[in-house]
């Protein structure tokens, strides 16, 4: 057994009167990639903070390379080669990208209490050329960077303590299709040399694609281990879940199916450095997808339609009411809606209620005489969207940093449904959200499209949009590069052959 | 769990207020229920509460206004000056019209030119001081005309405080001025990605923060008399440590509430009170009491909001499901 090296015997870890790791049995050879998987709330972040050191556990042993490990915290970790990407971002945005790569480790750039930032960038560049990974600009504060940049800032960090256990909770779906196949190659090297890693993802296809072999969390406990050469996405999310699953996830039709009726008619849409004459429509009951590489700027589509950045030109022209659409305060007054990306810092109020995050959007529809917004009509909005989505919590006056990331989302949309909706922006709804959530959160899709409501769905995953989408925008350098009917080659490799 | 937790925190200042009500109670023999004595308590808090119900507005955003104090003499010496020039009855309008117009400039450099409201409130702060000084050195120290002493009858005082207070807990409780206030202070991305009028809630924000402070100064020149040099000086300081010591937290959001000022208020006033009742208020040291019981009650304050935080940090697995898995699954579906 002398090749594993990480092994866990009887590991177990409460928070509370809550059993979030029970008697775990978990091993990683060298040069192994590992994959974990289990629904939200499995215990998968729980069992890699442990051995992160963020965390102490409460019983069991941990053995790194045949010897007793029981790291005090992560610098610790870091001194015995293990490093990890965490789930929720974790760059300090007040700080410089090359900063934060080096954080907690600026001694050896220091002299006489001044950090020399010129040698700190250079080693930080340093680590992105040895990793290969995309440039980023070193000395600009992370604070207004995409989620996508930020997590590469973390991977840089991670590789930089050159890791001999390298730990990545969730790290794909923030990344974009080109970045992730530089993951995938950086994952290949990282084996080559001998090293070894744990990866955690919702996306069951994509594990078992990457990694040699997968354990399977539920409830806390390991359910089993596999061999991903071995294995089929069905078997996994039967372990996941404890049995079968439909297998109906998308739309089974493949043929466009929307009302003639134009929702929103975009013309000649301008953001600086960002979008350059982005025009289409959108109509009744249709799924439109946008998909495209990471500076494609699908994201900034979607913000600019919202009127959440300042347009240098082009017009967003709600149909119905024959309005163009300013800014957000217009897009909110009329019946539209916009799911942010970064589901924790831009759109729910993370230490608020439940009760207050879904009430907000509809307070206005909610007042009566003088203005007055009654307690108990903003409570039955929230007990019927917490009822109506099934959203898990022990009331709605529970504090939504509490709730699981399915949760969190479901919060995030639910509040949008409680309005009488024309038009919904939709940016990676699913991201860090299990089977089960994502599975739900397409079948409310579905639901909305009956209803004749006009769906803008903005996605990192190839296959999330060919599922879903009508029509299908592929973006390319700010500018729309082709545009797919569902009847037409609706195949990842003919949007792949638009996008690149 | 968790929200018994959080009422633990809000617990502390009706604690604190409870037992420094008893201290002083006890260590002036009784002296502290006597009517004469609540009354002079209403007294002294009375504009503290007015003008923190609207600063309370700016809090819950997130920002501060430390103007308040600057702004009451201000309004106060332009509203006395001319009333005794062009007719009593301007006082009124004079007095609402200066402070309500200070806080519509702090609102709009806050939120067009988006800097820290505290940097701005301070440079209004001393800026103002400077209007308010040369003023007094021309016009000189004024009383309030004989027609306006009509104010400070009980009669029209105390239900005017009341009504003032209805009117802003409605406000705050009630409106999507006071809902959307909590929600920037909790999120201001939140609150803009939704499309709520950030710049403009800022706006109304300040501009009720100042015209509150205009029935505070109605208040205050019609107790004393008039102007004095002294008038609204460290003002801001009390009302901002009310607010806090009520257990409201620097952050805004949305576990701001009214309530919570009226508690601040009166022990802070308590404090002063009590101690003039024991005597020690004629010392030179009084003072530095006063400081040191500040600091321990925001210290034990302070402790009781890093608990709640604390259970707030943990991490997303936490609240972990006791419902199988499977039923996660129908749910959906």
């Amino acid at each position: 057994m002398s090749e594993n090296i990480l092994e866990i015997k009887g590991l177990n870890k409460y928070f509370g009167t809550t059993h979030a790791n029970k008697n775990i049995d978990f091993s990683v050879k060298k040069g192994e990639i590992k994959g974990l998987i289990g629904e939200n709330g499995s215990g998968k972040s729980t069992l890699l903070s442990q051995i992160a050191g963020l965390y102490p556990r409460d019983s069991g042993r941990m053995l790194l390379n045949g010897r007793e490990y029981d790291p005090q915290s992560p610098i610790d970790a870091n001194n015995c080669g293990i490093s990890m990407v965490m789930q929720e971002l974790g760059v300090v945005g007040t700080l410089p990208a090359g900063v934060n790569i080096f954080l907690g480790r600026t001694g050896q750039f220091t002299r006489n209490g001044i950090v020399n930032l010129k040698a700190l960038n250079k080693a930080a560049a340093e680590q992105f050329a040895k990793w290969d990974l995309p440039k980023v600009p070193l000395n600009e504060l992370t604070d207004g960077m995409m989620i996508e940049t930020r997590k590469i800032i973390e991977l840089a960090r991670a590789l930089s303590v050159d890791p001999q256990l390298l730990l990545l909770d969730e790290i794909t779906q923030s990344l974009s299709m080109n970045n992730r196949n530089r993951l995938y190659d950086l994952l290949k090297r990282l084996k080559a040399m001998g090293r070894s890693v744990i990866v955690i993802t919702h996306d069951v296809e994509e594990l078992i694609q990457i990694t040699d072999s997968i354990t399977v969390l539920r409830d806390g406990a390991v359910v089993g281990e596999v061999l991903s050469a071995k294995t089929s996405p069905d078997e996994i999310k039967r372990m996941m879940v404890g049995r079968e699953i439909s297998g109906e996830y998308y739309r089974a039709d493949m043929k466009p199916d929307y009302r003639d009726k134009v929702v929103l008619s975009v013309k000649n849409l301008l953001v600086e450095n960002e979008i350059e004459d982005v025009s289409f429509d959108v109509h009744e009951g249709e799924i439109l997808g946008l998909c495209g590489l990471s500076d494609s700027g699908i994201h900034a589509v979607g913000k600019a339609i919202y009127g959440l950045t300042r347009r240098s030109g082009g017009t967003v022209h709600l149909v119905a009411k024959g309005l163009d659409i300013k800014n957000s305060t217009m897009a909110l007054k009329n019946n539209m809606a916009y799911v942010p990306k970064d589901r924790d810092n831009e759109a729910l109020m993370i230490n608020a209620s439940i009760l207050d995050n879904l009430s907000l959007p509809s307070l206005s529809e909610l007042q009566g005489k003088f203005g007055y917004i009654a307690p108990r009509k903003t409570k039955r909005l929230a007990s019927d969207m917490t009822k109506k989505l099934s959203i898990k919590c022990t009331d709605i006056n529970q504090t939504v940093n509490t709730l699981s990331g399915g949760n969190k989302q479901k919060v995030n949309l639910g509040r949008w449904l409680a309005k009488d909706l024309k038009l919904l922006i939709l940016d990676c709804p699913t991201r860090g959200v299990d089977v089960g959530v994502k599975a739900y959160i397409y079948s409310l899709m579905k639901e909305l499209k009956k209803e004749g409501i006009a769906i803008i769905l903005i996605s990192d995953e190839l296959p999330e949009v060919l599922g879903m989408a009508d029509r299908l925008i592929v973006m390319k350098g700010g500018r729309v590069a082709g545009i797919i009917r569902r009847d037409e080659d609706f195949t990842e490799h003919s949007v792949i052959g638009v996008m690149i | 769990m968790n929200k018994t937790r959080i009422s633990f925190a809000d617990i502390i200042p009706f604690a604190v207020f409870i037992v420094i009500f008893l201290f002083f109670e006890i260590a002036s023999g009784g002296k502290m229920l006597s009517p004469f004595n609540l009354s002079t308590i209403l007294e002294q808090s009375l504009i503290t509460i007015v003008v923190g119900c609207g600063v309370l507005f700016v809090v819950a955003q997130g920002s501060i206004d430390l103007s308040v104090g600057v702004n009451l003499a201000l309004s106060g010496v332009v509203a006395t000056w001319a009333a005794n020039a062009a007719g009593g009855v301007l006082l009124v309008p004079v007095a609402l019209l200066v402070a309500l117009i200070v806080g519509i400039v702090n609102g709009v450099i806050v939120s067009k030119f988006k800097v820290p409201s505290f940097m701005v409130t301070i440079a209004m702060l001393i800026g103002i001081r400077g209007i308010v000084n040369y003023i007094q050195t021309i016009i000189g120290t004024q009383y309030i005309p004989e027609s306006m002493t009509v104010l400070r009858e009980p009669y029209i005082r105390y239900p005017a405080f009341v009504l003032l207070l209805i009117v802003m807990f409605y406000l705050f409780e009630f409106t999507k001025i006071g809902q959307y206030s909590k929600a920037i202070g909790e999120n201001e991305s939140t609150a803009e990605f939704i499309g709520i009028p950030v710049p403009r809630m800022k706006i109304i924000a300040f501009a009720l923060s100042g015209l509150m402070v205009g029935f505070g100064t109605l208040f205050s020149l019609t107790s004393v008399g008039g102007t004095s040099q002294m008038m609204g000086v460290f003002f801001e300081i009390k009302v901002a440590m009310a607010i806090f010591l009520g257990g409201v937290l620097v952050t805004g959001g949305t576990s701001t509430k009214l309530y919570k000022v009226l508690l601040g208020s009166f022990s802070i006033t308590i404090i002063v009170n009590g101690l003039a009742l024991i005597g020690l208020s004629e010392t030179q040291y009084s003072q530095s009491v006063e400081g040191i019981l500040l600091l321990l009650i925001l210290y034990v304050t302070i402790i009781a909001n890093k608990r709640k935080n604390r259970v707030r940090a943990l991490p997303d697995e936490l609240e972990k499901t006791d419902l199988k898995p499977d039923q996660i699954i129908t749910s959906g579906s």
